[in-house]
């Protein structure tokens, strides 16, 4: 870590960094906005008559479905990145011993009981929740498309969505759910913001600019560089399909 | 009264009308929600189909459908009972009763097996073998079995026989079930709520009676027509809804000048009725109009969905009064304190690191 040599990996394809940003673009404006429609806590317009401000119902339910058809075809870009590109599939391989050890390696750096863990592409905990936060997306979507498709039950959209309803055991189940939902994922994403730029101060691999310029820096090779290893099984910094030059970060 | 009689059979022996024996198909076509090029198959049957036997059972409820029934305005309940159907048995509007009338039940289910409409009233309690809920000196259960067991249809009147019923509330001491739970194998509509709309029981009873069939269901068997809008979407309060104007307590302005009652806990967006088109007592009002949020009577487990008068029900933390908002701030601010918390020692874990190591080389940004 003290060599002062750091090498260039190339990790994300710009489908996943572009997937990210606009996942961090929607989810901001649906929480604020599902936050409104959830509890109304300001009246949007005067008198006792219905006008249509800009802030009215309304418009923040539109800017709300709005932002979840990003969210939910921006996904798409996330599943190209994942196909075309091995630094986008670093998801938690529970049937390999790398993964428990590197979990247990990291839960303790984070309790403070081990001065610093192996270095990772992505370390144990890391993959887990970002596993955990798609699958809570993927529940925001299907709760959210199961309340928003109900508006005609006989359409196409609710013969796929409306069954969720009573399979979660009613649509105001549905409401309760998505809405703690959409807590769990703020607080998700309170620890990830605070854990990525930790990390950019306590191990200097470039975590923060990482999800802009796709590429990471190593001192010593991570010890998951198996998940973007070539197909010969060299495992060659910065050897991405792009054809990235391989050199080395002045130290 | 004699079964062989059509509905254009009961006008003749009445003596009244083909013009108001036309109209009357007319009104019945649009109470099924049937569109107007459906009128000559509804005078078609209304000429042929002989009137169906009803036989219709009373279990775990407290028969405020029945009071619903009975102020049916578009047809009269008077109507329907006399000259639309043929209602054979019913414990509360029959004049007989005690040992006279569950022996005509008897014979009836004997004469007419396989062709009478049973329609449910209540609940099914299963708890302690039934004894919850007796009618005739038997349990419910058994007398309902044995109805059903020669039913051409089964129409659950109420969210007791649709769902259970008030009774079925957490922790539903009685195992009251709904009677679909209990009966399979049979045509079943569910037409729930606590009340149903009277015009929608009579509209549901109708339409068998003239198609011999039941009417579309949607995905929880409740009959399309009736049960196809939510009340949100219905709702003649839906503007205040969409400008953002709500109703904050129900003695303040909003409430006086009729704004959406969403705040104080009003389940429109996730009710299924007619509530916002037909409302009740022809047309005269319904729930949201006087003034009170919708309960969602007509959903599933609308009883535990409470409190009735709060949008979002509070989080069963022991000790707390807090709903998922309040819970989700509260964790938002424990966890931002955490993660400075960590940061904090962290950064002493890192100074005490580096002083250690005073060879370290730090990168080109540091």
């Amino acid at each position: 870590m003290h060599e002062g040599q750091s090498k260039e990996y190339y990790v994300y394809s710009p489908w996943l960094r572009i997937f990210h940003w606009l996942m961090v673009g929607s989810v901001v404006i649906l929480f604020a906005t599902g936050l409104y429609i959830g509890n109304p806590f300001f009246a949007a317009s005067r008198g006792s008559e219905p006008a249509f401000g800009p802030l009215a119902m309304n418009n923040i339910r539109y800017v709300h479905f709005a932002a979840a058809y990003v969210l939910v075809f921006a996904f798409i870009l996330r599943v190209y990145g994942f196909a075309v590109n091995k630094g986008d599939r670093l998801l938690p391989k529970f049937w390999t011993a790398l993964y428990w050890r590197g979990l247990v390696d990291t839960t303790l750096h984070y309790l403070f009981l081990r001065s610093a863990h192996e270095p990772y592409l992505r370390n144990s905990l890391a993959r887990s929740s970002y596993l955990a936060v798609y699958v809570l997306l993927a529940v925001e979507a299907i709760t959210g498309f199961a309340m928003y498709t109900m508006v005609n039950p006989n359409g196409l959209g609710a013969k796929f969505f409306g069954p969720v309803n009573s399979l979660l055991g009613g649509e105001y189940t549905v409401h309760i759910v998505h809405h703690c939902v959409a807590w769990l994922i703020v607080l998700f994403a309170i620890v990830h913001v605070y854990m990525a730029i930790r990390a950019d101060f306590m191990e200097r691999e470039g975590e923060v600019s990482s999800m802009f310029s796709g590429v990471k820096f190593y001192a010593h090779e991570p010890a998951d560089i198996g998940d973007i290893a070539d197909d010969n099984g060299t495992t060659c910094p910065a050897a991405d399909r792009a054809g990235h030059r391989q050199h080395t970060a002045q130290g | 009264m004699d079964h062989c009689h059509s509905l254009w059979g009961l006008f003749q022996s009445r003596g009244l009308s083909r013009r108001s024996f036309l109209k009357t198909c007319a009104a019945v076509a649009g109470l099924l929600g049937l569109p107007p090029a459906m009128l000559p198959e509804v005078v078609a049957a209304a000429e042929k189909k002989t009137l169906p036997p009803v036989i219709w059972l009373h279990g775990h409820e407290c028969t405020g459908c029945d009071e619903s029934f009975i102020r049916s305005q578009s047809p009269l309940a008077s109507d329907v009972v006399l000259t639309m159907i043929s209602l054979e048995y019913s414990d509360t509007l029959s004049a007989a009763a005690g040992e006279p009338l569950e022996h005509h039940l008897q014979e009836l289910m004997k004469k007419y097996a396989g062709q009478y409409i049973l329609a449910v009233e209540g609940g099914v309690p299963l708890a302690d073998e039934g004894v919850h809920c007796m009618v005739g000196g038997r349990t419910f259960l058994a007398a309902l079995k044995e109805a059903a067991a020669g039913a051409a249809a089964i129409v659950e009147y109420g969210s007791c026989a649709a769902w259970g019923g008030i009774q079925a509330a957490k922790p539903n001491p009685t195992k009251s079930v709904a009677v679909s739970d209990v009966i399979s194998g049979k045509p079943i509509v569910k037409v729930p709520g606590c009340p149903p709309i009277p015009e929608v029981m009579t509209a549901v009873v109708m339409h068998f009676a003239l198609f011999g069939q039941l009417p579309p269901l949607d995905g929880q068997g409740r009959p399309k027509q009736f049960y196809g809008n939510r009340i949100h979407d219905t709702c003649y309060r839906r503007p205040f809804f969409d400008a953002g104007m709500f109703v904050e307590k129900f003695d303040d302005a909003g409430a006086k000048a009729g704004w959406c009652l969403y705040k104080v806990g009003c389940r429109g967006p996730v009710a299924y009725n007619s509530c916002g088109n037909m409302r009740w007592w022809n047309g005269l009002s319904y729930p949201i109009q006087s003034g009170a949020p919708c309960f969602a009577c007509g959903s599933p487990n609308f009883w535990d969905n409470g409190p009735f008068y709060e949008r979002l029900p509070d989080v069963p933390l022991p000790g707390t009064i807090a709903d998922a908002d309040k819970v989700g701030m509260v964790a938002a601010g424990v966890a931002a304190a955490g993660v400075v918390v960590h940061g904090a020692l962290s950064a002493v874990q890192k100074n005490k690191q580096s002083k250690q190591q005073d060879t370290i080389v730090r990168g080109p940004e540091a």
